[in-house]
């Protein structure tokens, strides 16, 4: 789901080698590395403070303030290019396994030196880079280097125990985040109030990031004024991210029991039925795409919801064109909106598919 | 200076270089270092990705993802044609007239997945940066009443900070608090820099380190109210200031009232980095006034146009009314570390203006 971005990151992105120990990322780089053309021996991956997933899939380095890259060579210890000059690397080491941080600087000349060390390289996620850096990086090595986006993007489908217990606690957060808003909007809170409670009860329960949408008769904006009046009903979308790892939630909030939330969540329960291994994501689309026909949300008039995880949108979108199938030990998030004359509702709920089934991680809810 | 008027002056670059049209382009990442061409030719902070199409005769043209974002956009908007896409290089094909001289503005900071096709949509095209974003040196009266209540914000958070920082809380959960509490202000974003150390090397972005007694905290506050930024650059000291950093904390401020002082209508950016540096080059830090230890003295203030640009020695964009930038020394020095003093000013008819209604000073937490 897009949100707005902030201009900087400010939540707890330290590596915590309890969480995710420094094994389970040797695992995923030599799994990279198995899949990767025997003939690439290193590889550069960009993340930048917006679009890091297989930057932090792989280094757990979350780019707070600028761009960051990391040289992961096929045999041999990867090192990492931080922006921001010599002056940030103190702030960046606690958020890395990787042991050598040099500054971002001359990135071209940089990797056409160490493509003349190791040999051919493979780029990952090389079109979040900024147009200039990546034609800098191309001149440099006199063509484009190899994707290898994908081979890193097909991993992080499927997520390990350690992963589902990280999404696990931003559900947490979710729920607690859910609780705040309805607590505060029964107290008489205005909307941006009742909003801010609920993204505060998410950064108390140590979220690293929390991003809110919400309005008035099913709209969905980001902050941008404050708006000090009673909002009821209140469609909220909220995003919580938990030591990497995203969960989120759209729910409407109302001291009443709009009909259309019920429908909405009726809808969403009958699609829940189909997210098993082996059926088609397509299927989950169609579903809810049919009940909505003729009454459907924008937000919900072509997507559905996707794969979540490192990113809030990771590949593996829940629409009528989806070629996949589900398969177990990957996370969705799916949503089911609805607009009936004129009231609307988005309702959404998270789940791991499992090897019979799914298990609900964010169940979601008709009025949260 | 009015939006309109701003307009006018875009399309009198445009018409001075022989451009037809400009494509404006930003991904709706809102980094303070990136100013936003589409929020200069339309008033809008997009959520995802947006193409803002000039012509010569001022008319705009917005093309905006996600499309369910569109209504939101239609009320943003100063003037002009909203549309909603899946995709905007979509929107593009469908809106970009034939046969017309084309300019871009934002390219080379887009994610390259984007600029690509933009590039390849607008082949011939050239860069036009410059025709937007010096038009946009000078802000509207709406910036600077937003600038002013930014920093308004960025004062009270300030207080915020002096009241809930204390020994054992970690610069994420002091950063994350302050967050909190500017959104609660009317901010809807903060570039926030904060961290702490006994001697710093620089401000940087916060992490897991919990602050204790002796510790300098680094603050630079930077709110965003209605898309404008304001920021200020503060210091303080968990515990009793020693005399020695007082003494150097005040060498710092008096660097800085020098270029707000410098700051006058026709003196050149480069006068301003200059006078500051003469203060600390009196008492022999010239060393340090270069990088690695500083690159500039301050900077303009986005989302839209960073222009006057950087207070530094090689800027020479002549001071105008109504210009709205930061000057902060944020000056390492041996001693001490790295020491943050900071005010947005408004260039005025005569001066400089802080925006601020208390200029920076060294502050104790007890």
């Amino acid at each position: 789901m897009q949100t707005m971005h902030p201009t900087v990151l400010v939540g707890p992105a330290d590596w915590d080698e309890a969480r995710l120990p420094r094994e389970e990322f040797s695992a995923r780089i030599a799994a990279f590395w198995g899949a990767c053309d025997p003939g690439i021996a290193g590889a550069i991956v960009f993340g930048s403070p917006r679009d890091h997933a297989e930057l932090a899939y792989l280094t757990h380095f979350t780019p707070k303030l600028e761009d960051a890259i990391a040289l992961v060579p096929r045999a041999g210890a990867p090192r990492l290019l931080v922006g921001g000059g010599a002056n940030m690397l103190g702030a960046a080491k606690p958020l890395t396994w990787i042991e050598t941080l040099v500054p971002l600087r001359g990135a071209g000349a940089a990797i056409a030196r160490w493509r003349d060390e190791v040999g051919p390289l493979a780029l990952v996620n090389g079109d979040a880079m900024p147009f200039g850096l990546r034609q800098e990086i191309d001149k440099a090595l006199g063509a484009p280097p190899f994707d290898a986006t994908a081979l890193v993007t097909a991993a992080m489908r499927r997520k390990s125990p350690r992963e589902v217990a990280l999404i696990r606690a931003a559900c947490a957060g979710l729920d607690a985040a859910f609780s705040a808003m309805r607590e505060a909007q029964r107290a008489g809170q205005g909307m941006t109030d009742t909003v801010l409670a609920g993204e505060q009860a998410a950064w108390r329960r140590g979220a690293q990031d929390v991003r809110s949408l919400f309005g008035r008769e099913g709209r969905l904006a980001p902050f941008t004024v404050r708006d000090d009046a009673p909002a009821d009903p209140l469609q909220v979308y909220l995003a919580v991210r938990h030591d990497g790892y995203w969960a989120e939630g759209f729910a409407v909030l109302s001291g009443g029991a709009p009909p259309v939330v019920a429908s909405a969540r009726a809808l969403l329960d009958e699609a829940l039925q189909l997210a098993k291994p082996g059926a088609p994501c397509r299927g989950v689309a169609e579903v809810l795409g049919r009940a909505a026909a003729g009454r459907p949300h924008p937000l919900t008039a072509k997507d559905f919801g996707g794969a979540i995880g490192l990113a809030l949108e990771e590949p593996g979108g829940l629409t009528a064109a989806s070629a996949a199938r589900f398969a177990a030990d990957e996370v969705f998030s799916i949503r089911a909106g609805l607009r009936d004359g004129g009231d609307s509702a988005v309702v959404s709920a998270i789940v791991a598919i499992t090897e019979t089934g799914h298990e609900i991680l964010w169940p979601g809810g008709a009025t949260a | 200076m009015t939006f309109d008027e701003r307009l006018k002056a875009i399309c009198a670059g445009m018409a001075k270089r022989g451009l037809d049209l400009i494509v404006a382009v930003h991904d709706g990442a809102h980094f303070i270092e990136n100013p936003n061409p589409v929020t200069v030719i339309s008033g809008v902070k997009s959520l995802g990705a947006a193409i803002g199409l000039l012509d010569r005769s001022g008319a705009v043209t917005l093309i905006v993802a996600p499309a369910w974002d569109e209504q939101r956009v239609r009320g943003l908007c100063r003037r002009g044609r909203v549309v909603g896409v899946d995709d905007v290089i979509d929107g593009l094909r469908g809106a970009l007239p034939a046969g017309k001289t084309l300019g871009t503005a934002g390219l080379a900071a887009a994610p390259y997945a984007l600029a690509r096709r933009v590039a390849a949509l607008c082949s011939g095209a050239v860069v036009a940066d410059d025709v937007v974003f010096d038009a946009a040196a000078r802000k509207t009266d709406e910036e600077i009443a937003w600038a002013r209540e930014a920093a308004r914000i960025a004062e009270r958070n300030y207080r915020h900070l002096l009241d809930i920082a204390r020994p054992g809380m970690s610069e994420d959960e002091l950063a994350v608090k302050l967050r909190l509490h500017s959104r609660s202000l009317g901010a809807e974003d903060n570039f926030l820099m904060l961290c702490a150390s006994p001697h710093n090397r620089a401000v940087a972005p916060s992490h897991g380190r919990r602050l204790a007694p002796g510790d300098i905290i680094l603050a630079e506050i930077t709110p965003s109210f209605r898309g404008q930024l304001a920021q200020i650059c503060r210091t303080v000291v968990v515990g009793a200031a020693p005399a020695l950093l007082r003494e150097k904390y005040a060498l710092v401020v008096g660097a800085m009232n020098a270029g707000i002082a410098a700051a006058r209508p026709g003196a050149r950016m480069a006068e301003v980095c200059g006078a500051i540096n003469a203060v600390l080059e009196a008492q022999g830090y010239g060393e340090y006034c270069h990088p690695p230890h500083i690159r500039r003295r301050g900077h303009g203030l986005g989302f839209a146009s960073m222009r006057p640009g950087d207070v530094a020695p090689d800027n020479d964009t002549l001071l105008e009314p109504d210009m709205v930038f930061m000057i902060h020394p944020n000056q390492y020095l041996p001693e001490t570390g790295y020491l943050m003093c900071g005010e947005p000013v408004l260039m005025g008819e005569r001066g400089a203006e802080p925006l601020t209604r208390r200029r920076a000073a060294l502050a104790e937490l007890r």
